[in-house]
């Protein structure tokens, strides 16, 4: 299944994109779809501690727009979003 | 009555006049206009500008949210209320919120405008990127989002 991650604030700064994209090979929930984010980013930016935390930190959101939990179940390709930390205002 | 907007500063301009006309058409004695602008100093670090970045869609729930919410916490149900967020970088001084309440008497109005703006500030989907007079920058930590408010 491919998953596209849309970023958002702090997280922007995962990739030059808007977006970084996963192809997961099973079913899974968000709390394991976190691990896959934070692997990535582990390989990919050497164990950059503040970037692992930010997604530690962060919630993730539907493609309709809803915050959805750690059990929510990944069952198809979709965007999914995230949502860092917030201080705006 | 609410008028809720994301302003891509890019494309469009965040106006007070915009928000003195909604309140005017509105029928209510007391009005507040809050306006939330790019001050200087933050964590003693000299302030040029911020980027705000937001997810729209998120955004604008929380905000239909919230004005719900003054009608069935607050008990507020006459009211007008406008609220538009940039998006997009603004430099130091400028507009990056408005938030104009109309209601029947005062007291409501600062109990209505005060709500808002602390509520915003604790569950809608906006970050800010400082830009600093040393040309650094850096996205400001925040606070995880308080998810069952969504």
């Amino acid at each position: 299944m491919k998953i596209k991650l849309e970023l958002f604030g702090a997280s922007r700064d995962f990739s030059n994109k808007e977006f970084l994209e996963f192809n997961i090979k099973q079913k899974m929930e968000i709390k394991d779809f976190r691990k896959e984010v934070i692997n990535y980013l582990d390989k990919n930016f050497k164990g950059n501690e503040n970037f692992i935390k930010i997604v530690k930190n962060s919630v993730f959101c539907s493609e309709d727009n809803n915050i959805i939990n750690d059990d929510f179940k990944i069952i198809k390709d979709q965007k999914i979003g995230i949502i860092p930390p917030i201080g705006g205002g | 009555m609410l008028h809720t907007k994301i302003i891509d500063i890019e494309k469009d301009k965040i106006k007070t006049s915009i928000a003195e006309a909604f309140i005017k058409s509105s029928s209510y004695g007391a009005s507040i206009i809050f306006n939330g602008t790019v001050r200087n100093i933050n964590e003693n670090k000299e302030v040029v500008g911020i980027t705000y970045d937001s997810h729209d869609e998120l955004v604008l729930k929380s905000f239909d949210e919230i004005y719900k919410e003054t009608t069935e916490k607050l008990k507020i149900m006459e009211k007008a209320v406008f609220i538009e967020h940039i998006k997009g970088y603004v430099g130091l001084g400028e507009t990056s919120i408005i938030i104009a309440v109309a209601c029947k008497h005062r007291d409501e109005a600062y109990v209505l405008s005060r709500y808002i703006i602390e509520e915003i500030k604790k569950r809608s989907p906006i970050w800010k990127k400082e830009h600093y007079k040393n040309e650094q920058s850096e996205w400001l930590k925040g606070n995880p989002i308080q998810h069952e408010k969504i």
